[in-house]
């Protein structure tokens, strides 16, 4: 497999995982109130933990599609 | 002196600065072709791009609907900041894929695209209708918005009329003036107003009915826990839900206002960054919810009529903020509003004049007529919507659930071009047409199967008969098609400009 088809791959998994923690079934697990996290109700942080995971997912995919330049 | 007269000079101060940097942004020189006034000229950087897409996405919505939810439903309201973080995905693939036709082949809207690929200037027209049947009531409901808050915040004494008047004023004579680098300086300026007056109305708010963030959820968890945790009240189940994030997801970028910024974009990495900082927007939400949750139990013994005015009723009525403190409210719901607006005008605008009238009937305008036209149609457009939102029709909202159910089919459509060789003009028809009518049948007429999403029926619908119908019909040329599919897999700095 060439390093773009395994990227493709890769970060497509990655991104399908953000996805369904987001709907059922991923978010089932999350919905409860405690633990409550930074003040917020465990399934109100849930939400803003997973757009977090998405952010960080595509800034991997950029720097290994654009590598250092900017 | 009478607090509604600090508040109505802050606001003023505020609009009359938006209108000057708006007039600013016109000296580049390029204004005069449409290929300027439309896509900037191609050479929108990624500072002024990502405030552009994400001012124009937070609208008058945010400050209103977005409340609305969590303090009418609950934790449902979540699906909004989902969509948010997954919405620009579907880009990353798309979007310079349409930048790199668009530059070879001149494209300046999704319609362009589209009637090219597909061999047929009707599905032009039929793209155009179909956008500006969403864009009026969007733009009408931001003038609605504007109107509204202006009267909450000053106690009436700036009627509605007068305040949506103001606001949108000065939205038409800048994007009259300047076009989208009009727009995108602006939008830079109302982009961080707006994310700045969120977090401070949302904190300040917490802070004066429950001491703080924390303390508020707890309090609710004892209280009310019901909207903490789906189905919420008033319910949304998972199917619901799910299917909400999904179908928003996918039809985010098929907005015509949004599509089109791909051809503003002056190169792919911009807009790939545009795609990486997007998520982090959906963080507006969170003061945005703290402010509905907070009015569930402020508000438990007098529940508002309309959840969507729980924002004003809690800042101006309850709260007892200081004047200055509730301009700056306006000023950033204002921001909201306009810059939201202000895309939809320029887009509306674009579309009307070259999708539907030189598209269909006047392919020999020249071009200095065909910007005219369009900054004409910019002025039109947003009376056109102001008088609507004067006589604020019911059907107002139900004609942008529909239009947008219709926006979302695009999708099929545009991934064929890219990936799939073997669709064809009847194909498209079949497709788009079809998954509209399902997706207006079970938004308006017959309850949605199984809770599911009217938006994700009519895709299947679409794609089905995309497919089937495009297979029982003869190919297009290969030549043909091979423009595209293989042309949008060249890289965009390889592409000469035409």
């Amino acid at each position: 497999m060439s390093r773009e088809k395994k990227i493709a791959v890769g970060m497509s998994i990655y991104f399908l995982v953000c996805t369904l923690a987001m709907i059922w079934p991923g978010a089932l697990v999350a919905n409860r109130i405690e633990p409550m996290i930074l003040g917020l109700p465990f399934m109100f942080f849930w939400y803003v933990a997973w757009v977090f995971m998405v952010f960080v997912g595509t800034v991997v995919l950029y720097r290994l599609e654009h590598g250092g330049d900017r | 002196m009478q607090d509604w007269w600090v508040i109505t000079g802050i606001t003023v101060a505020y609009l009359a600065a938006v209108l000057v940097i708006g007039l600013r942004a016109r000296n580049t020189g390029t204004s005069s072709t449409l290929e300027g006034y439309v896509a900037g000229g191609r050479s929108i950087g990624l500072f002024v791009l990502f405030f552009i897409m994400g001012a124009e996405i937070f609208s008058a919505f945010a400050f209103l609907g977005g409340p609305g939810w969590t303090y009418g439903k609950g934790a449902p309201g979540y699906y909004l900041m989902a969509y948010l973080g997954l919405g620009l995905l579907p880009w990353w693939v798309l979007g310079p894929r349409a930048a790199r036709l668009g530059r070879r082949h001149g494209y300046l809207t999704q319609a362009d695209l589209m009637s090219d690929r597909y061999s047929s200037r009707a599905l032009s027209a039929v793209v155009a209708v179909v956008s500006i049947g969403a864009f009026i009531p969007y733009l009408t409901i931001q003038i609605t918005g504007a109107g509204i808050l202006f009267e909450a915040a000053t106690d009436g004494n700036v009627p509605f009329w007068l305040g949506s008047l103001a606001a949108f004023l000065i939205v038409t004579i800048y994007v009259y003036a300047s076009g989208l680098h009009g727009i995108g300086w602006t939008n830079v300026v109302q982009g961080i107003i707006m994310v700045v007056v969120a977090w401070v109305i949302g904190l300040a708010v917490a802070n004066r009915f429950y001491d703080g963030v924390g303390p508020m959820f707890v309090e609710l968890k004892e209280r009310a826990p019901e909207y903490l945790t789906l189905p919420g009240v008033d319910g949304m189940g998972w199917a619901a839900f799910s299917s909400a994030i999904l179908v928003s997801s996918l039809g985010f970028v098929m907005w015509p206002h949004l599509f089109m910024k791909s051809y503003g974009a002056d190169s792919e990495k911009t807009i790939k960054k545009t795609v990486v900082i997007y998520p982090l927007y959906g963080y507006l939400l969170i003061p945005v919810f703290i402010i509905g949750f907070a009015g569930i139990l402020v508000l438990q013994d007098r529940p508002l009529d309309n959840p969507d005015n729980v924002l004003p009723e809690l800042v101006v009525n309850v709260a007892n903020f200081s004047p200055w403190l509730i301009g700056i409210m306006l000023s950033g719901a204002l921001a909201a509003a306009m810059s939201t607006g202000a895309n939809l005008a320029h887009t509306a605008a674009t579309v009307l004049v070259r999708d539907l009238v030189v598209a269909v009937f006047r392919r020999d305008m020249p071009e200095r007529s065909v910007v005219r036209t369009t900054r004409y149609s910019v002025v039109g457009i947003s009376v056109l919507a102001y008088v609507l939102a004067l006589f604020n029709p019911a059907s107002l909202v139900q004609l942008l659930l529909g239009a947008y159910g219709a926006v979302v089919q695009f999708l099929p459509l545009i991934v064929a071009v890219f990936f799939w060789k073997r669709a064809t003009t009847a194909g498209a028809y079949a497709g788009l047409i079809g998954g509209s009518l399902v997706t207006v049948v079970y938004t308006f007429f017959v309850a949605t199967p199984f809770e599911i999403h009217a938006g994700i029926w009519g895709l299947l619908v679409n794609t089905a008969l995309l497919i089937g119908v495009s297979l029982m019909t003869r190919p297009m040329p290969t030549e043909h098609v091979e423009r595209f599919v293989e042309g949008s897999r060249t890289a965009l700095e390889e592409v000469p400009v035409s």
